[in-house]
């Protein structure tokens, strides 16, 4: 599938893959041009069909695992012989490496490494938080997290359970997992500004939400105001606000 | 306003580009099938518009022959929501995943045998995918289509001679055309049918319609064909007429027929070869003579 940028008769060049809510893909596409941006919003029935292609979208940087999508989209997870588990070990070998970053003062820079050692129970300057708090998920929560496409799981993951540790909570269930969902972590919506949020159409405004969120806590803002979203616009013209 | 252009004339002056490397990924993975795929020598799958024909006990008992005669065998199972192969050929096991594949367990004769049964937790565990279930008119057979890609691509057959593929049944309108365009040098298939008008009827469209996706239909087993009583091993026959007439007017060879049998049954319910001088043993050893032969010769013929 590809946009065609009508104003500057070209098309636009693949982005990134966002994901905004469960059992949706947001592609973000870009007018090479003019800079125009496009985001396209799949619902469950589209995503479950790009999930069912075995192909990551913008490409691999790896090649598949043998029998990934069938191992990956099974709601059992199958019982198979592996020498290791490679993504685990990838995601806590960055972790650390994460960690030591920005407790030794060189990965503060990064939005990114510092929410990844944040999650890993680390503050952004690398000062241990709290005790953290023993997690186990509930069987339905598992269950729910399971039917995430495998390529998101790991990242919504640590979001739920770094709400989690930061509420005390010790048992994850569905109902904490749409608490995380809609925890606006250090960041506030005044109510102009929320009221403005229920504008967008539903299927975009948990994408818009999120954009929304992560310039306020680019520019280190701590409440999202009207004023703000209004120089939002721009880039979300067209969605309803 | 430029927007207003017509979008036809547009895409003829811009060029495509598969940034998002959709396309890339999707030609990746045929080539790796077709990696996969040349190691083997010969690729049989079998298939009948019917379903409950014995589709699996024939792609067992052949490969079995196969097998007793020297030749080294796999069998892909790619009956993918009703597995039976692993039973029947008493296998358990799961895979082995390596870096270069997924290594198969091994059944009688050293055959190595893939099936979607060794994902499953236990015998009696449905296929179940993750997904919107409502809306699996979207993505499933998508789904289906691409693991059974994955089964061809990333098992690890090594040097083999013969791979015989079970396909689902009721597969006549799906499934040999895909596994057809994606197995290069398919040698074609053996259609399994019994006597009965009704399932005639059925294998008819089947094999018009693999003929029709360019599939070769090597030839015809008559399953079913006679019951041998349990007590004086008298043969009865349990339909009226045969597939003789089916195959005269499909032009195809008729490769062997075989009765209803109780020890067959109880052979495939255990898991068990039958012994080798059981006559649906030896129906089955002469059967996959005579297609090796067949086969061999076709292969000769083509070089001359």
């Amino acid at each position: 599938m590809k946009f065609v940028c009508m104003k500057c008769e070209s098309f636009m060049n693949f982005e990134n893959v966002q994901t905004p809510g469960e059992q949706s893909l947001g592609v973000t596409f870009t007018c090479p041009t003019c800079a125009s941006k496009v985001a396209m919003v799949t619902n469950p029935g589209e995503t479950a069909m790009v999930q069912a292609l075995g192909v990551k979208l913008g490409g691999r940087e790896a090649p598949a695992a043998p029998m990934e999508l069938t191992r990956e989209s099974l709601k059992e997870t199958p019982e198979v012989t592996e020498p290791a588990a490679p993504m685990a070990k990838a995601q806590q070998a960055m972790l650390q490496a994460e960690t030591e970053k920005t407790a030794s003062g060189e990965g503060g820079g990064c939005p990114f490494s510092s929410m990844v050692a944040q999650m890993g129970g680390m503050t952004a300057n690398g000062e241990s938080k709290s005790e953290p708090v023993a997690l186990s998920w509930s069987e339905a929560a598992e269950s729910r997290l399971e039917s995430v496409p495998s390529f998101m799981r790991p990242m919504i993951k640590m979001g739920i359970e770094s709400y989690a540790q930061k509420n005390n909570i010790s048992v994850i269930t569905p109902e904490v997992m749409d608490a995380s969902k809609n925890d606006p972590g250090d960041i506030r919506w005044s109510k102009a500004a929320e009221a403005r949020l229920e504008n967008i159409p539903s299927f975009v405004r948990p994408m818009a939400k999120k954009e929304i969120e992560r310039i306020a806590k680019e520019r280190g803002e701590t409440e999202i105001t009207e004023a703000m979203m209004e120089e939002s616009k721009e880039k979300f013209m067209g969605m309803g606000y | 306003m430029s927007s207003e252009k017509n979008l036809k004339t547009i895409l003829k002056n811009i060029e495509y580009r598969d940034d998002a490397q959709v396309q890339k990924q999707i030609v990746d993975q045929l080539i790796d099938v077709k990696i996969r795929m040349g190691r083997i020598k010969r690729k049989i799958v079998v298939m009948s518009g019917k379903g409950g024909v014995g589709k699996s006990m024939t792609t067992a008992n052949l490969a079995l022959a196969f097998a007793r005669a020297g030749h080294k065998v796999g069998v892909l199972d790619v009956d993918l929501n009703g597995p039976c192969i692993p039973k029947m050929l008493g296998v358990r096991g799961k895979f082995e995943i390596t870096g270069d594949g997924a290594v198969p367990p091994t059944g009688p004769y050293g055959m190595k045998i893939a099936s979607m049964e060794f994902f499953l937790k236990q015998e009696d565990t449905p296929v179940q995918w993750k997904g919107p279930m409502e809306l699996s008119p979207v993505w499933l057979g998508l789904m289906e289509m691409n693991v059974i890609r994955e089964f061809l691509a990333d098992v690890l057959w090594g040097e083999i001679d013969y791979l015989f593929t079970d396909l689902p049944p009721g597969a006549a309108a799906d499934k040999p055309p895909v596994i057809a365009g994606f197995i290069p040098e398919l040698d074609g298939a053996v259609v399994v049918a019994t006597p009965s008008e009704v399932t005639k009827a059925v294998v008819k469209k089947s094999i018009h319609y693999a003929r029709g996706a360019g599939l070769p239909i090597l030839g015809l087993i008559e399953n079913m064909s006679g019951a041998i009583c349990p007590e004086c091993g008298t043969a009865v026959p349990l339909y009226e007429g045969g597939c003789t007439d089916l195959c005269a007017e499909m032009d195809v060879q008729l490769l062997g027929k075989i009765p209803f049998d109780r020890q067959l049954a109880n052979a495939c319910d255990r898991g068990e070869p039958l012994p080798d001088e059981h006559p649906v043993t030896k129906n089955f050893d002469a059967i996959a003579l005579h297609l090796h032969e067949f086969l061999e010769s076709k292969n000769k013929l083509e070089h001359l």
